[in-house]
């Protein structure tokens, strides 16, 4: 069910690891906190699929040096938010709630990809 | 069954992404191909953990009990039903967000609903492999601030909307 997806995707880091470098990597994710979370939230808020593909994905990128603001904030966003899936949310649950769901997990995304990165970066 | 099939594309688009760049850099591409087997190989013990998980979750959680006690009782049990409820939850949002709906008109709390969205960012069948990319203390953190994260957005969408 999930496996041309899975495929595909997996097909794609090949490519990624081999065709970006990381010092192309390293001008998307420059290393600031801010910067990282906004890039991160950026791509994923838009991405669609699986959630397990942002680990994928996510893990990957941590491997080329991006950071874990940046990564986390991803997943997060990836997980959590979808701009493909709005219509249908606001379909079914009506605009005002799902506006406010989708703010609070906009701003959540931010909030939680700081402390958890914080926190990992403390105990680690 | 429509998800099948933009998995089909993706992969078929990947495929023709592979024979374009493989004429203009067969070298590269070569090394890519590699590269992905050697992620293939990784995730694939994984994979059949994640599986045992989802199998052991379908066959022991009833989604729709625990979703239809989640509204109904407010306070403490209310939001643990929820923030667990949302945590036990798989399978895709368009599953279960008509669901969520019938709840809430049913009168069940916006702010439990928002809860129970957001705490499906953690994903117990796929906690296998967040551990293998990133290691158990970033998982542990992540869950622990996800869970806590659904239950002030819980609350703050209770008071902003007020039901």
């Amino acid at each position: 069910m999930i496996a041309p997806m899975l495929l595909a995707i997996i097909g794609l880091i090949g490519l990624f690891k081999t065709y970006i470098t990381p010092e192309m990597l390293r001008t998307l994710f420059n290393g600031s906190a801010l910067h990282d979370m906004l890039v991160g939230v950026g791509f994923g808020g838009i991405s669609v699929g699986q959630p397990f593909l942002s680990y994928i994905i996510g893990g990957e990128l941590l491997k080329e040096g991006a950071s874990f603001y940046g990564v986390t904030a991803f997943i997060l966003a990836f997980v959590t938010l979808g701009v493909v899936q709005l219509p249908m949310e606001f379909s079914i649950f009506g605009f005002r709630f799902a506006l406010v769901r989708n703010l609070l997990s906009l701003l959540f995304s931010f909030v939680l990809a700081f402390l958890i990165a914080f926190c990992v970066r403390m105990f680690a | 069954m429509k998800k099948n099939r933009s998995g089909l594309v993706m992969l078929g688009i990947v495929v023709l992404l592979y024979l374009v760049l493989g004429i203009l850099h067969p070298d590269k591409t070569a090394a890519a191909l590699w590269a992905s087997l050697g992620v293939l190989k990784m995730i694939i013990p994984i994979l059949l953990l994640v599986f045992f998980l989802m199998a052991l979750l379908n066959a022991y959680i009833d989604e729709k009990a625990i979703s239809r006690h989640m509204g109904e009782e407010s306070g403490m049990k209310g939001w643990l039903l929820a923030l667990f409820g949302g945590i036990l939850s798989h399978g895709p949002g368009y599953v279960w967000y008509p669901l969520l709906q019938n709840l809430r008109e049913q009168g069940a709390k916006d702010g439990l609903i928002v809860a129970f969205i957001y705490a499906r960012a953690i994903k117990i069948p796929w906690i296998p492999l967040m551990i293998t990319y990133f290691g158990w203390t970033f998982t542990l953190v992540y869950t622990f601030w996800v869970v806590v994260g659904a239950w002030l957005q819980g609350i703050v969408a209770q008071r902003l909307m007020r039901k």
